[in-house]
């Protein structure tokens, strides 16, 4: 599988694992729980930097955001009280639906994102979210949106940089929050997965609204034009009718051996109804 | 069942569970063998093609690389890998390598070489050039004028025509079907179709094969069938059997996949070849399409019926592609008619059935070995006539269903590969099993409560099937038993363990007879060169023929025993008793061990002794499925709810051995029916040779499970024992079709039933009830 790995590093920190990822040329990988590099098994990696140990693993408060350490496992954000009180815990419902016990022992967040898929089930609540990611190459650190780390299927913006952070920042208080994926069976990845953030005001007009979706387009995306048009109207029926519409115009979902274009395109509308729903009835996860 | 016995019928420990549990050495890979070498195969990338050239001087250039086998440098003996009793009633159509391929992954070349990177570096390194051919890849289009010839060799044997693809084919019947559809108030017919499944063990097939001291050939390998297996490598290698030895440890399951000589014919070559020990271990991903599958089939069924739910004619025409190679090709089909139609006591069947081969993965044995694919349809058009005729469906059973003492005239028509013999019903749960799996699941009540509003909605839904246990007349083992000096019996048996549990069946019935404690018998088995003959695990066999023989062997032991007691004690053997691990008379005893040192040391006598043991009928288990399911109309998902399961498996000789293998079997039965699919491309690749993409039920997945046994005491088995394995994995598809119908009001007729299908099938059912209000 990696008979062609020629070192395994284990640097301490960002600083030492930058620089053994810059001698590594294109033939360095970062390793972190490992659990889609292993499976990918690319013959052409020769040296691999395990990050860690590198200081990454943490969830924090800073000021009004909260940021989380790249290697945060799924497991510690599905357990982390902070995490599960954030936005009504959507990102911890999001981490405890990837793969078994066993994976999410192992897989992190950084990892999630860093690999790119576009069905990664913490992307979608972290866009939701307006998350921001924290790169770190030799030139320094840069903060970008999560929105500008994804660049096309499978493609990310790092380069040579480093993921090391994920920055969620204060959110818009009085607001509810909504999880939602299919798979074909419990542990499985996202044929469709969506999440929902919503604000009603007194006469029942969204306030504002936040709606994105994994695994129907080459990227996690947000469907901003639906977020538009329900801005400022009032959620009922027909509203969420035309905005499912509108999602289902937003998304480019493809036919393979999971499902066809048409389901996950079906799929995208009944699960964000169902996410915006959740948020209106306020059975969704308060803030 | 168990009442007066001390072992049979009681929860005993399993007798390796100790060493499993601990992570002790077990199972195929568990040796260091110095020198090992790692085979791989070479496998094909088209579906259909003939190898014009094969270079493999690099390859055998290569540093590390110790045999390189191709066609070329093999004997070309046409064989089956069905591990059958010989004469194999599956065709001669399979060659250790040869120079044509027939599915993607079929063998082009073998090489063992020091590393697994070596072995698939090498790979890389072998020229070849093929000349692709037309693939057939549609079982219906496999007949058709013109297709594509896959067996044109001309040294196969048992085709029945090869011209057209066609391995086998079936025609049996009793009564007149034509006459019977005649005399009958309705008449349903329809057609079902069923997909690719693998089996999925947890250990996927592995040999290690090496040459002993005295220059046999040692096969240690995960297999069902140790001695098929050595029959055929001798035959196909050219060897005599008695310079090969099958030893099969514990085994992460087989499903069927493993009555299959697989992998030993090619690392038993590489190890001849390379003089080194070599182990062949399949990935996962050629677990999937390089091993074998369960046979996808087009079925029509049409049965005949009077008003009053009366069924009087059943006809069942099937058409089933076995893949590429004719693997358990008719005997599966075979099992589909004679295992199925003769649940009911219509007075006319008739089954028909065309084997056709494809360029696709080969099928074979798995777990149900054809019902699943026949009670499917059969018990889903049940439940159509039941539905339209306005009867509950469980009594539509009860008013049809065989019953004791009832004769199936239809197994006499059709036996493994030639007539076979007449199943009479000597012992029959099926009522009970009806009553009680519909009382756990609440049927009653569920069938009459009214539909729920909002997007979810429920239904429960029944199916009864049936089994054999052994192929009667065919299947047969033996057992020897030998008493050591503390008292302690070996028990050997050529019985093949799955994993699940047949050495502790084996063990306690041993035990029972005897007299003695579990914890006095030491078995070994599945091993040709230290036990006795068996066929192996396969056809339920095992508890009713491999425990027959170890019965039967044991009560010559017992003999010997009360014997030597008799000349201690100074008693008539006939006011002897054995148990409690001594010889019992009034007043006195001896212990086992008194009597063992007094044998062997006095009398200068081994007790032991041996027996054989087949039977001529194959009694059939009997099993009801009832399930609750809930349908998500918004997103087609179903789920299900509550598994009921009712199995008479004649008497369970370990009770909780005995559920684990009903919770097992409806755990595959519930991914046959929703998620598992082994899919192909338009070229015959596989596109989900992983468990990413190819979806088993896990352990989140499963529903509540209620399993009911209900024991009868059958007089062909041992201590009334039948058979438990296979027949609770033909309920779930069929009783989850009829509750998702219950549920939503929608048929479903083709596996598995995948939420797309479902939403479409809502949509278009919608879509004709607004065009009827219109």
């Amino acid at each position: 599988m990696f008979d062609r790995v020629e070192a395994f590093y284990r640097p301490g920190t960002v600083r030492e694992a930058l620089r053994l990822l810059q001698n590594g040329k294109n033939r360095a990988r970062v390793v972190a729980g490992g659990t889609d590099l292993v499976v990918e098994a690319d013959r052409s990696i020769r040296f691999l930097i395990d990050i860690t140990h590198a200081g990454l693993s943490y969830i924090r408060r800073r000021g009004k955001a909260c940021v989380i350490g790249a290697t945060t496992t799924m497991a510690t954000l599905e357990n982390s009280p902070a995490i599960r009180a954030l936005a009504g815990g959507i990102l911890a419902r999001a981490a405890a639906t990837c793969g078994s016990v066993q994976i999410r022992n192992m897989a992190t967040l950084g990892g999630n994102l860093a690999n790119g898929s576009p069905a990664a089930d913490t992307a979608t609540p972290l866009l939701a979210l307006d998350a921001e990611v924290v790169l770190a190459d030799a030139r320094g650190r840069r903060k970008i949106p999560l929105t500008a780390f994804y660049s096309g299927l499978r493609k990310t913006a790092p380069g040579k940089a480093l993921l090391i952070e994920v920055v969620i920042p204060a959110l818009p208080r009085g607001g509810r929050w909504s999880f939602q994926k299919l798979g074909r069976t419990e542990s499985d990845i996202s044929l469709v997965n969506a999440a929902a953030g919503l604000q009603l005001d007194s006469k029942g007009r969204a306030k504002w609204a936040r709606i994105a979706l994994g695994a129907v387009a080459p990227t996690p995306i947000r469907a901003v034009n639906a977020e538009k048009l329900l801005v400022g109207r009032k959620v009922d029926e027909s509203t969420l009718a035309e905005v499912c519409d509108q999602v289902a115009r937003e998304v480019q979902p493809i036919t393979d051996v999971r499902a066809s274009a048409e389901y996950r395109r079906e799929m995208c509308r009944v699960l964000v109804r169902r996410a915006l729903e959740e948020c209106a009835a306020g059975t969704g996860c308060s803030l | 069942m168990s009442s007066g016995r001390t072992v049979v019928g009681h929860n005993v420990r399993k007798v390796e569970g100790v060493k499993l549990v601990t992570g002790g050495p077990a199972f195929t890979d568990d040796i260091q063998l110095p020198g090992l070498l790692y085979g791989k195969i070479l496998p094909s990338p088209y579906a259909h093609a003939r190898i014009k050239r094969i270079d493999t001087r690099k390859a055998k250039a290569l540093p590390g690389v110790h045999a390189v086998l191709t066609y070329k440098n093999v004997p070309r003996v046409p064989h089956t890998t069905a591990g059958q009793a010989w004469p194999e009633p599956s065709p001669y159509d399979t060659y250790l390598l040869d120079s044509k391929v027939r599915f993607v992954g079929d063998r082009v070349a073998a090489v063992a070489a020091e590393s697994r990177a070596i072995a698939e570096k090498a790979l890389r390194l072998i020229e070849v050039e093929y000349d692709v051919l037309p693939a057939v890849l549609d079982m219906e289009q496999a007949m058709a004028p013109g297709a594509a010839v896959i067996h044109d060799e001309p040294d196969s044997k048992g085709i029945y025509d090869a011209s057209r693809n066609i391995a086998g084919y079936i025609l049996r019947g009793i009564g007149d079907v034509d006459q019977g559809f005649r005399d009958s108030d309705r008449i349903f017919e329809r057609e079902y179709r069923t997909q690719r499944q693998q089996h999925c063990p947890l250990e996927p097939h592995i040999t290690i094969s090496w040459l002993d001291g005295d220059g046999r050939l040692v096969i240690r390998t995960s297999t069902q069938v140790p001695y098929h297996s050595r029959r055929q490598v001798a035959m196909i290698l050219q060897i005599p059997v008695s310079r090969i030895h099958v030893i099969k440890p514990r085994m992460g399951g087989g499903f069927g996949g493993k009555q299959e000589m697989l992998l030993e014919d090619i690392c038993g070559a590489l190890a001849l070849a390379a003089r080194r020990p070599v182990k062949i271990e399949y990935t996962r991903e050629e677990e999937f399409y390089m091993a074998r599958t369960r046979h996808p089939q087009i079925l029509r069924m049409k049965m005949g019926v009077k008003r009053d739910g009366t069924i009087l004619a059943s006809q069942l025409t099937v058409v089933a592609t076995t893949g590429a190679y004719g693997s358990h090709s008719t005997t599966v089909q075979g099992n589909t008619g004679s295992k199925v139609l003769p649940l009911y006591r219509a007075e006319h069947m008739r089954f028909e059935c065309h084997v056709v081969y494809t360029n696709t993965p080969v099928a074979g044995a798995f777990r149900g070995y054809g019902c699943p694919q026949g009670f499917f349809a059969q018990e889903t058009l049940v439940d159509e006539i039941a539905n339209d005729l306005g009867i509950d469906p469980v009594e539509f059973h009860r008013q049809n269903v065989i019953r004791l003492g009832d004769t199936d005239r239809l197994s006499a028509q059709l036996g493994e590969g030639k007539e076979g013999l007449p199943r009479i019903v000597r012992s029959c749960g099926l009522p009970e099993c009806l009553d009680r799996a519909a009382a756990a699941i609440g049927w009653t009540g569920k069938r009459q409560a009214l539909p729920a509003a909002g997007h979810l909605k429920r239904g429960v839904g029944m199916a009864c099937t049936m089994q054999g246990s052994g192929i009667a007349g065919i299947d047969w083992a033996s057992a020897f038993l030998k008493m050591n000096e503390d008292g302690s019996f070996f028990l050997q048996t050529g019985a093949a363990d799955v994993g699940g549990g047949a050495d502790t069946v084996l063990s306690q019935i041993a035990a029972e007879t005897l007299g003695v404690s579990l914890d006095k018998i030491v078995i070994t088995s599945g091993d040709t060169d230290t036990t006795p003959f068996d066929v192996g695990a396969y056809a339920s066999s095992t508890t009713i023929i491999s425990g027959g023989a170890v019965k039967k062997a044991a009560e010559k032991v017992r003999e010997q025993v009360l014997r030597m007691a008799a000349k201690m004690l100074d008693t008539p053997v006939e006011n002897l008793t054995c148990g409690d691990n001594r010889v019992s008379a009034v007043g006195k005893s001896a212990t086992m061990t008194e009597i063992a040192l007094h044998s062997m040391y006095k009398e200068k006598t081994q007790i032991m002794d041996g027996a054989s043991h087949f039977n001529t009928d194959s009694p059939p288990p009997f099993c009801a499925t009832f399930a609750e399911v809930e349908v998500d109309t918004e997103t087609g998902k179903v789920r299900v709810l509550h598994m009921a399961t009712a199995v008479d498996p004649g008497t369970a000789i370990n009770p909780a051995q005995a559920e684990g293998q009903v919770e097992g079997a409806v755990a595959q039965g519930l991914g046959y029916a929703l998620t598992e699919e082994l899919v192909l491309d338009g070229a015959g690749r596989p596109l989900n040779p992983n468990f990413l993409d190819y979806k088993i039920f896990g352990a989140k997945d499963m529903p509540k499970l209620t399993t009911i046994l209900v024991e009868t005491d059958e007089p062909l088995g041992p201590y009334g024992a039948k058979s438990i394995s296979e027949v609770p994995i033909n309920g779930p598809a069929p009783a989850i079709a009829n509750a998702i119908f219950h549920a939503i009001g929608v048929r479903f007729r083709k596996l598995p039933i995948r939420p797309e299908d479902v939403l479409r099938a809502l949509r278009e059912k919608e879509t004709v009830a607004d065009d009827q209000c219109v």
